[in-house]
């Protein structure tokens, strides 16, 4: 699903990734963790295009992204569900504007992106603020409004960045759970993170980097 | 279908989340519009003016007084055959005295000293619309004087070739003045909507990161471009209207001939304002979106 071949990205002359060799199947959860600075999230932003590698090859679902045209880009995009660092969030719009957005870029009815947004918010608990403007959310509400809008439209893969930063155990593990279960109807499941007790125990693949290489690879 | 009304929902709601600088876009529009048309307004009736003066306009012939009846018949004869001329009107002394006496009266003192009547006689020939073009009547007048039995010619030479230099000039004028405010207002738009999406920056990088085609992106800003051309057109519509009711109400008051033959503002006439303000907006939006790049 996602081959990164020698890839290597540097910023102001400096790696941020270097040299970087991986693969993740179809289906799989792959746990990316790291210091700081270790390029995770640059690892991720080369997934979905919002980098280019300045050296290697990376295939993203089948797709050559070296070959990529410009107007293919979106469907690329559409097919991946991603929770920023910083959440992105529109701030004039609405909790549930914002998660519908996502399926109105897909072009989905009206009433269907009703139905499924309010069902997701009641998954994850934030029924209650659908109709509040993102800066009067708490930074875990925000971050779980991210959550949802990068898995409301079921997306081929699903990328997190640190997306249990801002969130207390109860619902990291509610998180954890909601991913688990995506993964289960098919979706491959990137996410980085510091926080170790997401992937001990857990089995899966976990990649680790350091200075922008990968220093193993382990499972959890 | 649905795509497009949720962009229109957005339209509207960037629209108004900026309404102060829209509505300022809005008012420059209008003014830009306003200016344009009222020269329009002002070139066409000068225009209409000098086709209706035109329309009385005439070379008047004036005969020697030995002609023969012979010659006359001829000259009478080829003026009929002129395509230029639409009407041939024959005034004899006698006739040209008895104007004159209708005139001043019958038994002025101006008349007795003569013995004989001293008017000469005369052809009044009007011509068609189309040929009245100074440099023409010019050449035609002086063929005629040409003619046997031609005394003099005469026709408002002065008067004709300043009316139709005044028009040239208010065309050529309207033609400038229109490319110049055309390109102003497109740029106005253009500026605003530069603006408003230089401060949307972040959210146009989310909606890419999204997946969002570019159209997606680009449609709310050109809708909004639609809205501001389209409000400031409707807008300077409404105030000609009634510029134009107050104008034509004072001049009619003044000169009460004009009335009728004004140049009339029909409602056919008024989708055009809207129309020519919204391809202004549009086309300065377009460039202000420019080219999105992923
Ligand atoms: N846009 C950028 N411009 C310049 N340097 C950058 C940019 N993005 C990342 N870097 C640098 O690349 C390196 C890797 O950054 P990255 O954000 O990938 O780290 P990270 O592993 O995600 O860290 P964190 O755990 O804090 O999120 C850092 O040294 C960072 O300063
Ligand atoms: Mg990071």
């Amino acid at each position: 699903m996602i081959q990164f071949t020698g890839v290597s990205k540097s910023f102001d002359n400096e790696y941020a990734l270097r040299d970087v060799n991986l693969k993740i199947d179809k289906g799989e959860i792959v746990y990316i963790t790291g210091p700081s600075g270790a390029g995770k999230t640059t690892l991720l932003k080369l997934i979905y295009m919002s980098e280019r590698p300045d050296e290697g090859n990376i295939i993203v679902g089948g797709w050559d992204i070296d070959k990529l045209k410009q107007s293919t880009i979106p469907f690329l995009r559409r097919s991946i569900g991603i929770v920023f660092q910083d959440f992105r969030l529109l701030p004039n719009k609405t909790v549930f504007d914002n998660i519908a957005l996502a399926l109105r870029i897909h072009g989905i009815h009206p009433n269907e992106i009703k139905e499924t947004v309010n069902e997701l918010l009641g998954d994850i608990g934030l029924r209650h603020k659908a109709n509040d403007f993102p800066q009067h959310l708490s930074g875990g509400q925000q971050q779980m409004a991210a959550i949802a809008r990068a898995v409301v439209s079921k997306p081929m893969i699903l990328i997190a960045d640190e997306p249990t930063g801002n969130l207390d155990p109860d619902a990291s593990t509610m998180i954890m759970k909601l991913f688990k279960e995506i993964n289960l109807k098919g979706t491959t499941v990137v996410i980085a993170t510091h926080h170790k007790d997401l992937f001990t125990g857990t089995g899966r693949k976990v990649i680790c980097l350091r200075d922008g290489g990968i220093e193993k690879e382990v499972a959890g | 279908m649905k795509t497009l009304s949720y962009l229109f929902q957005t339209a509207v709601q960037n629209f108004l989340r900026e309404k102060w600088i829209n509505a300022l876009t809005i008012l420059t529009v209008t003014i830009g519009l306003l200016i344009l048309s009222v020269f329009t307004v002002i070139t066409l009736n000068m225009d209409l003016a000098l086709k209706r003066w035109a329309k009385g306009f005439g070379i008047v012939v004036y005969l020697k007084d030995n002609i023969t009846l012979e010659e006359m018949e001829l000259l009478k004869g080829s003026f009929k055959k002129d395509p230029d001329i639409i009407a041939v009107n024959h005034i004899s002394k006698d006739k040209a005295i008895e104007e004159l006496k209708q005139i001043i009266g019958n038994s002025n003192p101006l008349l007795e000293g003569f013995e004989e009547n001293p008017l000469p006689a005369s052809f009044e020939l009007k011509l068609k619309r189309e040929s009245l073009e100074p440099s023409y009547i010019r050449s035609k007048a002086a063929n005629i004087r040409q003619l046997t039995g031609v005394e003099d010619v005469q026709y408002g030479e002065k008067w004709l070739s300043s009316l139709n230099s005044l028009s040239q000039g208010m065309k050529i004028m309207a033609i400038i003045l229109g490319s110049i405010i055309f390109i102003a207002t497109a740029f106005v738009t253009y500026s605003t909507i530069k603006i408003l999406f230089y401060r949307r920056q972040e959210e146009i990088e989310t909606l890419k990161l999204l997946g969002a085609t570019k159209s997606f992106i680009r449609m709310p800003f050109l809708m909004e471009g639609i809205f501001i051309g389209l409000s400031g057109g409707v807008i300077g519509l409404l105030a000609l209207i009634g510029l134009y009711v107050f104008s034509t109400s004072k001049i009619i008051a003044f000169i009460p001939s004009m009335g009728g033959e004004m140049f009339s503002l029909h409602p056919y006439t008024y989708p055009i304002l809207p129309l020519v303000g919204t391809i202004m907006s549009l086309t300065g939006s377009i460039f202000a979106v420019g080219r999105i790049k992923y």
